[in-house]
Formats: C-alpha cells, structure tokens, sequence
C-alpha cells in the first residue's frame, strides 16, 4: 500500500473544450508541506478544485491515506481529513464569526478533536473580538485567519490553501505566514498555493510549479535551491 | 366601519396573513436555500386539506388527522426531491417551472381520481369550538385565534432552528455558498432533502389547520399558491423574515379589501407589490 497522504497521478482537466490540466501529478507525505506555484491561469486553482472534486476532471486518479477518492462526492473527500480555505475566503454573508466556526466544527475521521473552538481562538485572539460580527465586515487578514480557523475546525490531515495571503498588508501576511508554520509543526499536511516563492523555499519541503497546466518542476527544497533561475522564468510574468 | 368590525376584520386579516405565512415560509425557504421555483408548492397545500379530510372520515380525531397527515407530507417531500427535483438543481429556472407545472397536473389528477371534485369540510374540533367574547358585542372563533397562535408558534419555531441552531447555521451557509459548505464536509444533498421535506411539511400543515375553517374544493392549492407568490415577492426572495412581513401585509390588505371596496379586491394585492416593488425592486428584506 501507498504510504502517500494524498497522491494525484494524470490529471486532465478540461473547462467546456479548454484542455487546463495535462496529466498533473503531485504527492504529499505525512506532516509535509507542499507548494504549489505558477503564473495566474496555469491551473493552479483548478488542480485543488479537480482533486477535491468540484470539478470532475476527464482523466486520473486521486488517492487519501490509500484509498481511492476518484468516485467520491466533495464532501466525502473532506470527511476523510481534507480542509480547504479558498482562494477568495469562501466567507458566508449571513453567518456571524461565531457561527462559521460553530458550523465548521467537528472531529475528525478517527473520532479524536485536536483542534476545537478555544484553541482556534487562542490561536487569532482578533476573531475573539469579532465573534458577534459578520464574516463579510471582516478585514481581509480577519477573514483569512477565518477561513483557516474553521478549515482547522474540521481537524483535517491535510490542509489546502489558494492564496493565503493574496491582497494582505505585509504585516499581516507575516502573521499569516507564522500561523502556516505553526500549523505545520502541529503535524498537519499542507498543500499551499501562493506566488511568494522565497516564503515559501523555507517553508516547504517539496514544491511543484505548473506551466500551462503541466508540471514543469517538481522536487525537493534543495532541488528547488539548484535550479532556482529555471524556476523563476516559470513564474516571471 | 364601526370599530367591532374593524376589530374582527384585523384579526381575520392577521390570521389569514399568519396562514398564508406557513405555506409561503416553505416556498421561500427552498427558493432561498435551494434555488428551486416549486409551483407545485399549492398543491401540497390541498394535499394537506384533502388529508385532513380524508382521516378525520376514518377516525373522528382531528389531532391524530393533523399528526398523520405531517408525517405523511414529511414522507412525500422527501420523496419528491430525492426523485424529481434533484434532478433541478443544475438546471435552469425554466425547467423547474415546467416541472412543478407538471406536478400540479399530477396532484390535481390524483386529488380527483381519489377524493372527487365535490367540495368537502371537516369540522372544528370540540375542544376549539365556540366564540371568544372580545368585547360586549364582538364575538371571535376560538377555532380561528388557536390558528393564528399556531401559525406564530411554527414562526417562532422556525426563527429558532434558522436562527440558533447548527441545522440553521448550514441552511443559511448553503443559501449563501453551497460550494464551500460542501468544502467543510456537509452532504449538501441531505441538506436539501430536509429543507425541502420542511417545506412541504409547512404547507400541508397550513392545509390541515386551514380545513375546518375553508372548503376543500378541487384548484384550492393553486389560489393559494398565487397568493403565496405575492408574498414571497414582497417580502424578498429566499427571507423567511420578509415572508413573515409580506404575509401579514398580504393577509391585512386583502381582508380590508374585501370590505371597504369589494369590487376592485381582487387587484389591491396587486397593486400593493406593484408599489412595493417600485421602491424595492429586490423585495422589503431580500438577501
């Protein structure tokens, strides 16, 4: 059996007759952090959409802890131990920030509740504030600590993001970049999607860059180190 | 008009608006959660009446009549939607018309070829029989004030569970992002199943309450359905708030209507969402 957390073997995606995906592969192992990079419209985005089936993709296969999820709704994908902060945040209008985490919340697959309501909240004191107000009165950096908090809330094994810390202050976006980390250490596999490409060598222990919705890079960080020029005229606009 | 009458009618309209609020509080429900246009939502209306009807011939309680014909609706709706209207869900508006058109078809013929067209009624229950004094002349039926507390316990009922519970935490997420409330892990399926078996379950209450007080005559559930879909227009798309505002509106204006100019009573309610609408396109409380 695969030791693989989650693996993704020829990935074909198409929107209508637009061929996005050409046979995408990525594999993640337990507790490591993977990026995902590319210039916008590589097919980033639709990649983590594929494999969490929202969208059904033509061709491949998309294995979690070992079992085959090609067939599976959305919702069962994640019940398995998938969380995913969109890009966009995926906010709820007419929720409150107490409500989104309340709704979110549950164990995990094997019944065990690492995270719950209070250590989200000791994690961003700020949503502590905020509990009372709508998710969309949020800043931007308050609705990204947000849309993880209830991602956590769902104690996944694997946690995705699309561009974290896309339109955030620096400031800010330091902050989210320390939680990412501190989420990584507590053991959680993450698979994030972002341009910042020097954060990111640090903070990941495999990365794959996407060109035309093929893999143009795939390897470890000191891979990544030795063919950095290359891997910056992928990303260069 | 001398104030007894005035009186008797605010009741009248209030309780019709209240009744009216059950049914439309389904229709805009699935509408706001589902994005389903359910014209067939009348017919379970009639259902409901015809239910009511059809076991209180059989056993002479009307509690036990009202209780079975719920858990029966309940039943139906759910087997509604995991047949037909899941099938709606990717498609356009246009298609969910032709097919609740459709069903409309099928509960009339069915209301027809089971119960035929003669109208039928069911008595008030014993217990609820009988006038309230409200003044030295005004005498009220005790039948229509529990209808009226009914219809605002379901409202209160249904403000709770939207409101304060986690199944009305994921219905609101749903009407507001499907996609990422599948991304947490809901089978939004089985959320939908619910909303709609509620919808149904609201409407064919309204028709059980509202048996002893009408007729039950053959095209019942289609009158009422046109009614709903004032309110539901009025009050704003897909907000149960906006039903309960709309309904009462609706329920007050057309009673009035009827006694101060009965010839043009019929196009007041008209009249009423033409002018509601020039001053909010979107409806009094649309999301």
């Amino acid at each position: 059996m695969s030791t693989h957390l989650l693996e993704v073997r020829g990935l074909h995606t198409l929107y209508g007759a637009s061929h996005i995906l050409h046979g995408v592969d990525l594999c993640i192992e337990p507790g490591q952090a993977v990026s995902l990079m590319g210039r916008n419209g590589m097919g980033k985005t639709t990649t983590l959409k594929s494999l969490l089936g929202v969208v059904t993709p033509r061709s491949g296969e998309v294995s979690f802890k070992g079992q085959r999820l090609d067939a599976l709704p959305t919702w069962q994908r994640m019940r398995r131990g998938i969380a995913y902060v969109p890009e966009g945040r995926g906010m709820f209008h007419n929720l409150t920030v107490r409500e989104h985490l309340q709704m979110a919340n549950r164990p995990n697959d094997r019944g065990e509740t690492q995270w719950d309501y209070d250590r989200v909240l000791a994690l961003f004191p700020r949503l502590g504030e905020r509990l009372d107000n709508l998710g969309t009165q949020l800043s931007g950096g308050e609705q990204q600590m947000l849309a993880i908090g209830r991602a956590l809330l769902t104690n996944p094994d694997l946690l995705i993001l699309d561009e974290a810390t896309e339109g955030l202050a620096p400031l800010i976006r330091k902050e989210i970049w320390d939680v990412i980390r501190l989420i990584k250490q507590s053991g959680i596999s993450t698979l994030i999607v972002d341009k910042n490409i020097q954060v990111l060598k640090t903070l990941c222990d495999q990365h794959v860059v996407l060109v035309k919705g093929r893999v143009a890079f795939s390897g470890n960080s000191q891979q990544l180190l030795e063919n950095m020029s290359e891997v910056e005229s992928y990303l260069s606009v | 008009m001398d104030l007894a009458i005035f009186l008797v009618q605010l009741l009248n309209g209030l309780q019709y608006g209240l009744l009216l609020f059950l049914i439309a509080s389904g229709l805009t429900l699935v509408f706001g959660v589902m994005g389903i246009l359910n014209l067939a939502h009348g017919s379970m209306y009639m259902v409901g009446a015809y239910l009511a009807w059809y076991f209180f011939q059989g056993t002479e309680s009307f509690l036990f009549s009202a209780v079975i014909s719920a858990v029966i609706a309940l039943m139906l709706g759910v087997l509604i939607e995991r047949t037909l209207i899941c099938r709606m869900y990717k498609r356009n508006h246009l298609d969910q018309v032709l097919l609740t058109i459709g069903m409309i078809f099928v509960f009339n013929a069915l209301q027809s070829l089971l119960w035929g067209n003669d109208p039928l009624g069911v008595d008030v229950p014993d217990a609820l029989s009988g006038s309230l004094h409200l003044t030295g002349v005004v005498e009220y039926p005790v039948y229509r004030i529990f209808v009226a507390l009914f219809c605002v316990a379901i409202a209160a009922a249904l403000y709770f569970v939207i409101n304060r519970t986690r199944l009305g935490m994921l219905i609101r997420a749903g009407e507001s992002n499907r996609e990422m409330v599948e991304c947490l892990g809901v089978d939004i399926s089985r959320l939908y199943t619910i909303v709609f078996g509620a919808g149904v379950m609201l409407a064919t209450i309204a028709g059980v309450v509202a048996a002893p007080m009408a007729s039950i005559v053959p095209g019942m559930g289609e009158h009422v359905l046109i009614s709903c879909f004032v309110v539901v227009v009025i009050g704003g798309m897909g907000s149960i708030k906006g039903a309960l505002v709309g309904a009462l509106l609706v329920g007050v204006v057309d009673t009035f209507a009827s006694v101060v100019v009965p010839d043009v009573a019929s196009m007041i309610v008209y009249i009423l969402m033409a002018v509601i609408l020039l001053i909010k396109p979107q409806g009094l409380f649309s999301n």
